[in-house]
């Protein structure tokens, strides 16, 4: 009883709020992108909507239990579940493969699939291992371990082969950034090893976010104009895609060379033209490294990011499903068409594979126009700043890392699935959370979901240095 | 160490990426228009409206050819529910295997488009096709037990006549090479695939329109896309007025029952071609609609009597004695000749039967004195212009070639029946490829005087010769299409081809031709009608794979004809036997609409001609 009241006091209903408008809306919306027919029961379990109805009573009945028990139980249990979702991951690379991929337990409407859980388990971990006493992110040894935590589960991923979830994984690098994880002591001694090489700190390490940013950029110019050539000015030397981007950096490092020189302190010379250097030449080693990986790629691989980039048009061919998906979102104008008015992403007609799974945003999209699209990108992001805000209030780090997680995973699921059926990412097939279609899926993120609301209550319970 | 920066970063870096993701969708769905554009053209439907086929009449406004409603059993596989196959199987009394490989066949006839198949689940496809008016009556109170399916009338061919099929041809689905020629077909169309059918395809079939439709979630019709503005309007087929006469043309083929060859008439005034028959035939319904030319077809293909073979215009004979009629009009327009030059029946150099002498042109016609066109055709060929004789004949040849060509020999005649053959009128190219240059003289090829040997002659080009003869040296190349709609037939039936023999050398050929049927010793009697003077020619063609084939060609009455004709029958032996006399009842009947010798007709409906067939 005393729990139960607690919970009721505690518990955050405006994130409980959003949470209940976003599956219900998603579930209206399942009932429009899967039924040719308007009369069937939606509690009719033969039917995606009725699935999907029973898949939430499930995901009801687990987040009350979670709700309920003590949060001891739960932070005790971590490395059980951890452990038991590498085993099932392990298992799962010998079930026979669906589409290439082996992802699947049980077969037809009812599958599981284990990466979508190892999502939780690693987020539990993760906090855990963060919220251990003598823990710092700074030491070289700490910054390995939780990184195993992420690599682990992410490297069986990539066996299955599900490069979007093991893309998903990429989101715990943020939650470590915001923890204060700096790679700086691994770089500064691999840097070190050499003989003669003498350095302190570097400015990468504690900044690989917005680095990663810079190179995410530069390597999205380098597959831009990797097939284009200029001949260099005053020379009849022909340049092609990666060695304009070289030259560049060659002219600006010998521009900076020239300014140091000029200005600088005599004693910082040395040091700001070596910085130059090496960034140059990281960069450019960075570039080559791009032109190669993606020159390694498979051709499908390839030909998706070459069509996010605006490389190639096929829009019957390559370019068919975000293609449909871009002309059913972009035909819904200001209001929409209208429920179950969709004429692209319609059930009946097909025009858009997987529309109720990982396009289900077309057709909330095309129904709903503007107004519900640009709505659900709203709700959405008011959902994840209030899980940072969440975050930001805990008292202790278990809860504070373990919503972070949650924002962050949250958020690579609605930035990728929205991008790609608004042609700002390439198609990477993974889920919109609490709208697409999919037991697994919603069960996955209801039980995350849970896990927070449950932490956040007892915030006052646990202590900050629990 | 404080973080407080890397917290606004990340919230920073949420914040921007939804006002990146709301300004797109705002671009995307508000400002711009393309993709509202491409997703109409996404879900736009094309319905094609096929029109009607034209219809057929006779020359004397009989309907031949009419479309009659027939019905195509449809399906949607996303609307089949629990499909029982056994029950469909037995509803459509087909084998249990039938359903599942039918339902592949149809996937496979999509194709696919980059590994993907076109087939969807939504579209409707034709399960079978062609069902009649019984079928559909037994199949569609069955039908609401399955889901899915349901049927819809079309149309399809109806032959009021079981006649005329080689002129008439058929129609059939497209076929792939169809579709690839010509991109207005799509899989399902039909297209004319022989005779008339074929020929005027896109008289016949008209054009087909096309309605945009914009369709809803549901597949229901919604709207008319771009207000209709790219919409075309279905132009129905024209319809043909032929210039057979059915009637007679169901004589004709009533007469060469059970008898090989063929029966061709034309009206001389016009080129209009009354009656072309092929026998045996068959009855053009036989191959109406999938399922009747899928059990029929092969059949009527492997008949050893060859009845899918359009005689009239491909099988190319020997003409046998009919040729010694141009002989007669070349030398005499070559001067070689006068219209009373005599020749003495020399049988030592070909054969010849008991005749009366051959003292003139008309006399040598009507006893058809093989002799007396050896000597003519030398005349022509050997013209004494070169030293050598050799050379002699090779320059007599052109001139008699060229006059052949006038003649519509030796080419194809333009006319509209499908699928024509040139016969052959050899030339000096043709016989130096067999006996070398300067190889060859007049006794060397000497039996095309006869009309033997290597002149080869289809009985279209008979006929024709019957005609010309009838005009007096000129002809309109034959045809079967009086008039397209109200358009008249084709301009180019309505040029006049003159040939190079003048009119006044005909006299005495048609003279000898009226002594064939009329005068005793005329090798043509049986030929004769009571009160039409009938001008003939018998002719017996020598066949080496077995008995003599039978021609006669005639036209009549002999001022102001009506008719000329080509009967041509093969294993019949000597010419006046059996052609003549099947001539004669075809220019009764069309001249006067009965016949009066009775005993006669019973004859040839009696008898049976038909080479005994070697079973394999």
């Amino acid at each position: 009883m005393r729990k139960d009241q607690s919970i009721k006091q505690k518990a955050d209903w405006v994130l409980i709020g959003l949470y209940f408008i976003m599956v219900i809306f998603g579930i209206v919306n399942i009932h429009s992108a899967s039924n040719a027919s308007f009369d069937i029961s939606i509690f009719d379990i033969s039917h995606n909507t009725g699935k999907q109805i029973m898949w939430l009573g499930i995901s009801l009945f687990v987040g009350l239990i979670i709700l309920v028990v003590d949060i001891k139980i739960l932070q005790g249990s971590v490395y059980p579940i951890y452990l038991i979702v590498l085993v099932l991951l392990v298992g799962v690379l010998f079930m026979p493969p669906i589409n290439g991929q082996r992802s699947w337990f049980g077969a037809g409407g009812f599958g599981i699939q284990p990466a979508e859980f190892a999502k939780i388990s690693t987020a539990l971990l993760l906090a855990h291992f963060l919220s251990s006493v003598n823990i710092r992110l700074q030491t070289i040894k700490d910054v390995v371990v939780a990184n195993m935590i992420i690599a682990i589960p992410g490297a069986l991923i990539m066996l299955q082969p599900d490069a979007g979830t093991l893309v998903v994984f990429t989101a715990f690098l943020f939650v470590m950034y915001r923890e204060g994880i700096t790679y700086d002591p691994i770089i500064v001694k691999i840097i070190n090893s050499y003989p003669g090489v003498r350095i302190k700190q570097t400015w990468i390490g504690s900044n690989f976010i917005p680095i990663l940013l810079i190179v995410i950029v530069l390597s999205l110019v380098t597959l831009s104009i990797r097939e284009s050539e200029i001949i260099l000015p005053f020379t009849m030397i022909p340049l092609g895609g990666k060695y304009i981007i070289i030259t560049v950096l060659v002219v600006i490092f010998l521009l900076f060379y020239l300014v140091v020189q000029r200005i600088a302190q005599k004693r910082d010379k040395a040091k700001l033209v070596a910085l130059g250097a090496v960034s140059a030449l990281l960069l450019s080693l960075l570039v080559l490294g791009v032109d190669f990986a993606f020159e390694n790629l498979k051709q499908h691989q390839k030909d998706r990011i070459e069509l996010a980039l605006g490389l190639l048009e096929d829009p019957h061919g390559k370019d068919y499903n975000r293609y449909r998906a871009m002309s059913a979102v972009g035909s819904g104008g200001l209001n929409g068409k209208g429920y179950h008015n969709a004429t692209v992403a319609s059930p009946v007609l097909n025009h858009v594979p997987e529309q109720e799974t990982d396009f289900i945003f077309c057709t909330l999209s095309e129904e709903w126009g503007f107004l519900g699209s640009a709505g659900l990108v709203f709700i959405f992001t008011v959902f994840l700043l209030r899980i940072i805000a969440i975050a930001e209030r805990q008292k202790n780090v278990f809860s504070r890392v373990y919503a972070y997680s949650v924002a962050m995973v949250l958020f690579y699921h609605f930035a990728i699935n929205i991008g790609m059926n608004i042609g700002l990412a390439p198609v990477i097939g993974i889920p919109l959370p609490f709208f697409s279609y999919g037991g697994s899926s919603l069960l996955s993120f209801s039980i995350m979901f849970f896990i927070l609301l449950k932490l956040d209550s007892e915030r006052v319970n646990m202590l900050a240095s629990d | 160490m404080n973080f407080d920066g890397r917290k606004v970063f990340i919230i920073i870096f949420i914040v921007a990426t939804s006002i990146i993701y709301s300004l797109k969708l705002f671009h995307m769905q508000v400002l711009d228009d393309t993709w509202t554009e491409n997703a109409a053209f996404i879900s736009e439907t094309r319905r094609e409206i096929i029109p009607p086929r034209g219809v057929m009449f006779d020359r004397n406004g009989i309907k031949v050819v009419s479309n009659s409603p027939y019905y195509d059993l449809r399906f949607v596989e996303k609307k089949i529910v629990d499909l029982d196959t056994s029950a469909l199987a037995k509803l459509l009394q087909v084998d249990d295997t039938f359903i599942r490989y039918r339902f592949n066949e149809i996937v496979r006839q999509q194709g696919t488009y980059k590994g993907k198949t076109n087939y969807q689940k939504a579209r409707e496809y034709t399960f079978l096709q062609g069902l009649s008016k019984e079928e559909i009556a037994r199949i569609a109170p069955e039908l609401y037990k399955f889901p899915g399916f349901y049927e819809v009338a079309t149309s399809m061919r109806q032959y009021p006549y079981p006649n005329a099929a080689n002129i008439l041809g058929y129609i059939a689905e497209v076929d792939s090479s169809n579709m690839a020629n010509d991109k207005y077909y799509k899989r399902g169309d039909y297209i004319g695939k022989s005779g008339l059918e074929r020929f005027y395809e896109t008289e016949l079939r008209g054009n087909k329109g096309i309605k945009y439709l914009l369709r809803n979630a549901a597949n229901n019709t919604i709207q008319a896309f771009d207000e209709g503005r790219m919409d075309t309007l279905a132009v129905q087929g024209k319809n043909l007025t032929l210039s057979i006469d059915i009637e007679l043309q169901a004589y004709g083929e009533q007469l060469m029952q059970n008898k090989l060859g063929c029966i061709v008439a034309i009206e001389p005034a016009t080129g209009e071609l009354l009656a072309v028959v092929s026998s045996p035939s068959y009855d053009p319904n036989l191959l109406v609609g999938r399922q009747n030319i899928s059990a029929n077809y092969p059949k009527l293909l492997l008949d050893p009597h060859f009845p899918l073979f359009p005689r009239p215009t491909q099988a190319e004979y020997p003409p046998g004695s009919i040729f010694k009629l141009i002989q007669a009009l070349i030398a005499l327009q070559e001067g070689v000749i006068t219209e009373n030059t005599g020749f003495p029946c020399t049988s030592s150099i070909v054969g010849c039967h008991n005749h009366a002498p051959a003292n003139n042109v008309s006399r040598a016609v009507q006893v058809s004195c093989n002799p007396y066109f050896y000597y003519t055709t030398k005349k022509i060929i050997e013209q004494g212009k070169k030293k050598s004789i050799f050379e002699d004949a090779a320059y007599g040849l052109e001139i008699w070639e060229r006059y052949m060509h006038s003649f519509g020999l030796g080419l194809k005649l333009e006319t509209d029946l499908y699928g024509i053959r040139p016969g052959l009128i050899p030339n000096p190219a043709f016989y130096d490829r067999w006996y070398g240059k300067n190889g060859w003289a007049f006794k060397t090829i000497r039996s095309i005087a006869i009309g033997q040997g290597e002149v080869k002659l289809t009985p279209l080009q008979m006929a024709n010769v019957a005609a010309i003869i009838a005009n007096r040296g000129w002809f309109y190349t034959p045809h079967t299409v009086k008039s397209i709609g109200d358009d008249g037939p084709k301009p180019e039936y309505l040029v006049k081809n003159k040939t190079l023999v003048d009119s006044v050398h005909f006299l005495p050929v048609i003279e000898g031709m009226r002594k064939v049927t009329e005068e005793a010793g005329g090798t043509g009697r049986n030929a004769k009608v009571l009160g039409i003077t009938v001008c003939g020619k018998t002719g017996t063609v020598e066949n080496p794979q077995g008995k003599d084939h039978s021609v006669f060609i005639a036209f009549a009455p002999m001022d102001n004809p009506k008719i000329a004709i080509a009967v041509f029958t093969e294993n019949a032996g000597f010419g006046g036997t059996w052609s003549a006399p099947i001539t004669s009842l075809m220019i009764e009947y069309y001249l006067n609409r009965e016949v009066t010798d009775k005993a006669k007709e019973q004859r040839i409906l009696d008898a049976i001609i038909l080479p005994s067939i070697k079973k394999p």
